[in-house]
């Protein structure tokens, strides 16, 4: 098991620097549009005087890989650089803007795993019910809804219509997040973000429960005299749980590195929306920063996925060993 | 002794897009306390259902258990409650089934799960459940017994599955155990072994034993009553010997004569069955097994032969069983004979 998890680890370098090295691209001069030192500059007249003096102090004169070196150096400090917009440094920035990222990833989970599992459940073991219709229609039509466009098909419905029906009465906040702990504020980001994951991981439980229930070990506990809740929602569950759970873990993998579509959609104050925000203004350490520490969150809570996995599983826990 | 579970007429019927599957179309046996009976036939006879249907576990839809009666202990099974019925399995008829690799759960350990029918039909602890899940896997051979109830299936061999497999269907001391094909999966050294496995635990135990297969030399050794299905009806039902020395239905002399045989045979070659067994959603007018039968004539085209009692206790549908010049003796080779 040790053995298992440091070879993962192990494993995540070369994953790590190739990134790393993508997006250290962007910094190569004449790879993208527009002059790095121009865009330190900004409104400032530019000397050559200025221009030796910035390239100087950013590395800017030295060959390539002299830069990527200095670069990883900074990232294996935690220097992520200092954004060219905002007078602060990148670590700083995502520091802030991180637990906001959190805060909505989860509680996004959280409606998947309730909804999700639920309706998976139900229309798995409703099979052909009326149910089983409405969920495997909707999740069909969710999956397919950008999420951007829900997000703003909800603002208007619960942030708009209903206000003008309720003559003001009644509301969810469509944009912010209030100040924690302010849950209101959390319905519809929530709901939006977690929209395509719940409707997956419902499809995903319906037919893995369908598949488990017509398997030989559950003749087997019907034959021992088990009733049928008991061997739905013990050895038919436990089999199927499996794969939904590794997708859960991995979409949350996903969200905990910010949501950009859904952050912007809400004027969520995460790191998705920083990073768009960042792109927009060219703030090229803020994006670079942004997506390094979002990659290694992914793939940190993915090997979290991988050893959870195992603990489920005796199959891959004992590696298949018979004596 | 008297009979501890007595099937009269029994119908199992499939309703699917294509009509109506008779899977089992009219079988009636009796088996006493602590007797054997071989249910013996091809693949799609309806054996499996005829089991699964004792147990009332065919699911429904689409099968429905469309009539007759099963009688356990002079209680009749199909009128019980659900509760009732869930009473009954587990705890006094028990069954084991074909592939072991596949009929335990891979996430449960096996020792829980041998305890799990303890706990619900004994009233164990969790406790004395586990010990005495323990002893049941000692009792079926398996070494080093209290760590690998702790093992999960995988790390079993298909061997110690099955007896993994008679460990939990024997742990509750049930009336009845079903064996549907519990030798089919494994290897031809394990066989043996199991089967042995299953006779001393009958001589220990006292139960009776529904042994379904298609291996007619299986149950020579151990079967009281032989019972021989084909499309879904019985063709010959007897003792043993009956059928085994002195078979009526042209049927069970194909089963006979496909077996091989290590001894000289006066046929000489293996001679198997020609053609395959009917649909079940088609099956041939009049006697189902004519297409297949070298003796088949115009009745049999149109006329569906009744189980008919030749000698005592030992019955078969065929037109012709009983007829003195019509024995096994006389059948030719079926293989050597066009299909129609």
């Amino acid at each position: 098991m040790l053995k298992y998890v440091f070879r993962r680890i192990l494993q995540m370098i070369p994953v790590f620097l190739g990134v790393t090295l993508i997006l250290f691209a962007l910094r190569i001069p004449g790879l993208l549009p527009g002059d790095p030192v121009q865009l330190i500059v900004g409104e400032r007249e530019l000397t050559p005087a200025l221009r030796a003096q910035i390239e100087e102090e950013h590395h800017l004169n030295e060959s390539v890989p002299v830069q990527y070196g200095y670069y990883i150096s900074g990232i294996l400090q935690g220097d992520l650089g200092r954004s060219l917009q905002k007078n602060r440094t990148v670590t700083d920035i995502l520091l802030d803007k991180f637990p906001n990222t959190a805060r909505l990833a989860v509680s996004a989970i959280l409606v998947e795993i309730i909804i999700g599992l639920l309706a998976g459940i139900i229309s798995a073991v409703k099979q052909y019910s009326f149910w089983d219709v409405v969920v495997t229609l909707s999740t069909s039509i969710l999956v397919s809804v950008p999420v951007f466009w829900l997000g703003m098909l909800l603002q208007m419905f619960f942030g708009i219509k209903i206000k003008q029906w309720t003559g003001g009465a009644f509301s969810l906040p469509m944009s912010g997040m209030g100040s924690p702990p302010d849950l209101v504020h959390l319905i519809l980001p929530s709901i939006t973000l977690a929209s395509v994951s719940t409707a997956y991981v419902a499809r995903i439980m319906r037919s893995q429960m369908l598949e488990a229930m017509g398997q030989d070990y559950i003749r087997t506990a019907m034959a021992k005299g088990l009733s049928e809740r008991v061997v739905v929602f013990k050895h038919a569950l436990k089999n199927a749980l499996i794969p939904v759970v590794t997708f859960i873990g991995i979409d949350l993998g996903a969200l905990m590195g910010g949501a950009i579509l859904t952050e912007s959609v809400f004027s969520w104050p995460g790191v998705g929306r920083e990073i768009y925000l960042a792109v927009m203004q060219r703030d090229w350490p803020v994006v670079m920063g942004g997506v390094v520490v979002v990659v290694l969150i992914v793939m940190f809570v993915n090997l979290l996925v991988d050893i959870s996995y195992a603990v489920l599983d005796p199959r891959i826990r004992y590696g298949g060993t018979t004596e | 002794m008297g009979s501890l579970l007595e099937v009269t007429d029994l119908k199992t019927h499939f309703h699917t897009r294509d009509g109506v599957v008779k899977a089992v179309d009219g079988v009636s046996f009796s088996l006493a306390e602590g007797q054997t009976l071989a249910i013996v036939g091809e693949s799609g006879s309806g054996k499996s259902v005829t089991a699964l249907s004792l147990m009332r576990l065919i699911a429904d839809p689409p099968g429905k258990i469309a009539g007759g009666r099963i009688l356990f202990r002079d209680e009749n099974v199909l009128e019980m409650s659900d509760e009732q019925i869930r009473s009954l399995r587990g705890d006094r008829i028990a069954m084991i089934f074909q592939d072991p690799m596949t009929s335990l759960n891979p996430v449960f350990r096996v020792g829980y799960q041998i305890a799990e029918a303890l706990r619900l039909h004994k009233g164990m602890d969790r406790k004395a459940a586990n010990a005495r899940a323990v002893e049941m896997l000692e009792l079926v051979g398996i070494p080093n017994a209290p760590s690998r109830a702790r093992d999960y299936p995988h790390q079993f061999s298909g061997g110690m599955r099955q007896r993994g497999m008679i460990a939990m269907a024997l742990a509750c001391d049930p009336d009845i155990l079903i064996a549907d094909e519990p030798t089919t999966a494994l290897d031809v050294t394990i066989q043996a072994q199991i089967l042995e496995l299953m006779i001393e635990m009958q001589q220990r135990t006292g139960a009776a034993i529904i042994m379904i297969t298609h291996d007619l030399g299986v149950v020579a050794d151990m079967a009281n009553d032989v019972m021989v299905m084909y499309a879904g009806r019985q063709v010959e039902y007897g003792t043993t010997d009956d059928v085994y020395y002195r078979p009526l239905h042209p049927y069970t002399w194909g089963l006979l004569d496909s077996l091989p045989r290590h001894d000289i045979s006066e046929k000489g070659d293996l001679c198997p069955i020609n053609g395959q067994p009917p649909s079940l959603i088609d099956i041939p007018s009049g006697c189902a097994f004519h297409p297949r039968c070298p003796y088949a004539k115009d009745v049999c085209r149109t006329d569906v032969p009744e189980l008919r009692e030749i000698e005592p206790g030992h019955s078969s549908a065929c037109h012709f069983s009983g007829e003195p010049e019509f024995t096994r003796d006389v059948m030719p080779c079926s293989a050597d004979m066009e299909v129609e």
